[in-house]
């Protein structure tokens, strides 16, 4: 297991590599508006591991969503910068690209696609992208990393196989497998061992930190203090805000 | 390639894709068999009536046209003409010889009166004479033993080719296969005589009224002739109520024959008689003209036509200056096989384009049915598009998926539509000879074996108690045992009545521009129908996509 303090030790501080400023976000349940996020700032330096905690309904979800690029703030609702460059004004392909290859995701019930194989679902984001811009040099590498990956987590045997015949832990470290296959330069974890027993999240956390000690920034949202204690940096979020 | 991946996947690993497929081959196969038979129909109907009229017709009034022979040689000396023929078109009554006694049956004809000879030129009239021996032993053989045809003498084909009884030397006649009620087809397309009427060897009257060119009707005239053979064109409407008698008869009997023309205003001799100055020429009402192969139908008749013109101006010319007896008509119909027979072609091809855009609405069927497919599968696969759209798929290469998806569906089932009805139109008529025939009852005994296995199913399922596999196996015992019941009770169904649809065969030739334009249409209508639920799954939030399920 990495050490956290001498992580946090090392750490020279530069410029943030994913940034949220006071951020608002707002969902309408019918006619009621819910602020689920009131101002909220969050700052990760690149290599670092920051876990976000907080409870359930704090908007940690929401905040990881923000900062992948797979919704926006509010209309002046602050913004989210990745390496100083806002995304949340980014549109189409770009911010397409932006989760394709700077961000990775790792969710609490894996969200792998049933359809197809471990190796097929590890390396689909090196499937996706254009076409016209070098994609299938992208594809051939992507192909060579899934398959390092997944022998790397101990899922060589298991290539061929359906996530439907496949553990828990065992989808979870497919799902791992998936988000670095691009080599992004963060990987947003939500809840990444919430629905594994404490064993198998132990060893979910050991893979995370043994990436994280290769230089991968972290950003994890949890509800869980112990699953928090791996990070360099825990903030909690209360009331839509990081405290 | 991730969409290929995985629209395949979702194609293979499911069964209401493979479900849609079939939807749409069976869609495509009804439209291409339905209007491939009646492209056949139309397409068999044009060629017989070319072989029926030849390629060009010239009508006259019913004052006849004069010096025909001097005309159709003037044809034929034409380089793109093959042959052409004088007739006599008329109607007449004909009284059979059935049934027995003295009430017989009469029958209103159509009277052709030709020169057989040079009709077989021009029509497909030698070809078309139905009685004639078996070409060898091993065919007499093959015959039914109350096959007129395993017995018949030789002579019968040669009769009918010159329109002369033989055996006396007197001018026969030939019917339509179904002017006769003695002739039953069977279900093999051949005849047998039916209540002992073969008509070959027996004799007819015919009844024709001479009309004069001033449109006076003169006394009805009778002819007895002897049938020397039938003629099956094909097409029910002409065998129905056609008859072929010699030229010399038709002129004879219709006062349309050379006759003398008497000086009215000598001195009658002694024996109150004009002197005879001229002879009038014959007269016929049609010609038929056939083109040589490769010229087209409209280029001979603009050939005939110049020449008509041409050859009525110089007669006429003669006619005022009293070189000849009779003048040519003024005004005469030169007219192509297909618009001579336009009434009876038109409505089939306006049957057949009616059919053709009706059975297109098959295609909102097909599109309809993908939709409805692929909303479900979109709903089902919200959360897929979530997982897709955070790893970087844009919102058109979330839509590509099920639009190729729905592609993929179209291509299928188009061309397994295009193969079935390939299967079906090609196999038509072993088809409906199936139907038209009794079951073979190892077929409906199978089929009821059938029908017990899937209710001792049904037994199994009930004892276990599970709802769905009761009602399938339920579902297939009733199905089963109506299909056998069916097949046992069933004792044959000619559905392609010739009296109904002229031929005696269904066609069955595959119309390749409908084939491909339906299959083309059916890959169009699946794309649109995927094009929908594609175009939601490309606007699902991915947020909310990811919280689905």
């Amino acid at each position: 297991m990495a050490n956290p303090a001498a992580n946090r030790a090392t750490l020279p501080i530069t410029t943030p590599l994913i940034e949220a400023r006071a951020v608002r976000k707002t969902y309408s349940f019918g006619a009621v508006p819910v602020e689920v996020l009131t101002g909220a700032d969050l700052s990760v330096q690149p290599g670092e591991w920051v876990a976000v905690l907080g409870s359930s309904g704090s908007g940690k979800s929401t905040l990881m969503h923000l900062l992948g690029g797979l919704d926006r703030p509010d209309i002046n609702g602050g913004e989210i910068l990745f390496d100083g460059k806002p995304i949340s004004v980014t549109h189409g392909k770009r911010l397409d690209g932006y989760r394709n290859r700077d961000i990775g995701f790792v969710f609490q019930f894996y969200h792998l696609l049933p359809e197809l194989s471990v190796f097929e679902n590890a390396m689909l984001p090196g499937m996706v992208g254009n076409w016209m811009t070098g994609h299938s040099a992208r594809r051939a590498t992507a192909r060579e990393s899934a398959g390092a990956l997944l022998e790397s987590f101990g899922l060589g045997h298991r290539l061929a196989h359906r996530p439907g015949q496949l553990s828990g832990g065992e989808r979870q470290r497919v799902a791992i497998a998936r988000a670095l296959v691009n080599s992004p330069r963060v990987l947003l974890a939500d809840e990444p061992t919430g629905n594994l027993d404490t064993v198998t999240g132990a060893g979910i956390l050991d893979l995370l930190a043994e990436r994280h000690a290769k230089g991968l920034t972290l950003v994890i949202v949890t509800h869980d203090p112990a699953v928090a204690a791996h990070a360099d940096r825990i903030v909690k979020l209360d009331n839509g805000r990081v405290q | 390639m991730y969409a290929s991946l995985l629209s395949n996947r979702y194609l293979t690993s499911r069964l209401i894709p493979l479900i849609a497929v079939a939807a749409v081959a069976l869609c495509v196969a009804l439209v291409v068999t339905v209007v491939s038979v009646m492209t056949g129909f139309l397409d068999m109907l044009k060629s017989s009536g070319r072989l029926i009229v030849g390629d060009v017709i010239i009508s006259s009034g019913i004052g006849g046209m004069p010096y025909y022979d001097e005309f159709i040689g003037e044809l034929k000396s034409l380089p793109d003409i093959a042959g052409a023929t004088p007739l006599i078109d008329t109607i007449g009554l004909l009284r059979m010889p059935y049934p027995r006694g003295d009430q017989k049956e009469i029958a209103q004809v159509q009277v052709w009166a030709v020169d057989p000879i040079s009709l077989a030129t021009v029509t497909d009239y030698a070809n078309d004479l139905y009685w004639r021996p078996a070409a060898n032993d091993a065919a007499a053989q093959a015959m039914a033993d109350d096959d007129p045809r395993k017995h018949i003498d030789a002579a019968i084909l040669r009769d009918g080719q010159t329109l002369t009884q033989s055996a006396t030397g007197t001018p026969g006649i030939c019917l339509g296969m179904h002017v006769s009620v003695g002739n039953a087809r069977q279900k093999d397309g051949s005849y047998l005589p039916r209540y002992g009427w073969f008509m070959p060897g027996q004799n007819v009257t015919l009844t024709v009224v001479p009309i004069s060119s001033q449109g006076k009707i003169a006394e009805p005239r009778e002819q007895i002739f002897p049938v020397v053979n039938e003629v099956q064109t094909g097409i029910y409407e002409v065998d129905r109520n056609r008859i072929y008698i010699p030229l010399t008869e038709g002129q004879r009997l219709l006062r349309l024959d050379e006759a003398p023309v008497f000086d009215l205003s000598a001195e009658p001799d002694a024996s109150g008689r004009y002197p005879i100055v001229a002879q009038a020429p014959a007269r016929v009402t049609k010609i038929l003209v056939r083109a040589k192969p490769g010229i087209s139908a409209n280029e001979v008749r603009e050939q005939v036509d110049r020449a008509y013109a041409a050859f009525s101006l110089r007669i006429n010319q003669d006619r005022r200056e009293h070189k000849r007896q009779a003048a040519m008509p003024d005004f005469v119909n030169i007219l192509t096989w297909e618009q001579q027979l336009r009434d009876l072609i038109a409505p089939v091809e306006k049957e057949r384009e009616m059919m053709r855009v009706l059975f297109s609405l098959i295609y909102f069927v097909c599109g309809g049915l993908i939709l409805s497919i692929f909303w479900s599968i979109v709903i089902e696969k919200t959360r897929d598009i979530g997982i897709l759209r955070s790893i970087g798929a844009s919102r058109f290469g979330v839509m590509w998926i099920f639009l190729r998806y729905g592609l993929v569906i179209g291509v299928l089932g188009s061309g397994l539509g295009v193969v079935l009805a390939w299967l079906i139109v090609r196999n038509i008529n072993v088809i409906h000879q199936a139907i038209g025939s009794d079951a073979p009852p190892a077929i409906w005994i199978g089929s009821f074996v059938l029908t017990g296995i899937c209710a001792a199913c049904l037994v199994v399922y009930a004892w276990k108690g599970k709802l769905l596999p009761i009602l399938l196996w339920l579902l297939g015992t009733v199905v089963l045992a109506a299909i056998a019941t069916a097949l046992m009770l069933h004792h044959g169904t000619l559905i392609w009545d010739p009296s109904v649809y002229y031929f005696t065969m269904v066609p069955d030739q595959v119309d390749w521009f409908t084939a491909w334009t339906t299959a083309v249409g059916g890959v169009i209508f699946s794309v649109i129908g995927a094009a929908i639920p594609a175009s939601k799954a490309a606007d699902i939030d991915p947020v909310e996509a990811l919280r689905y399920g």
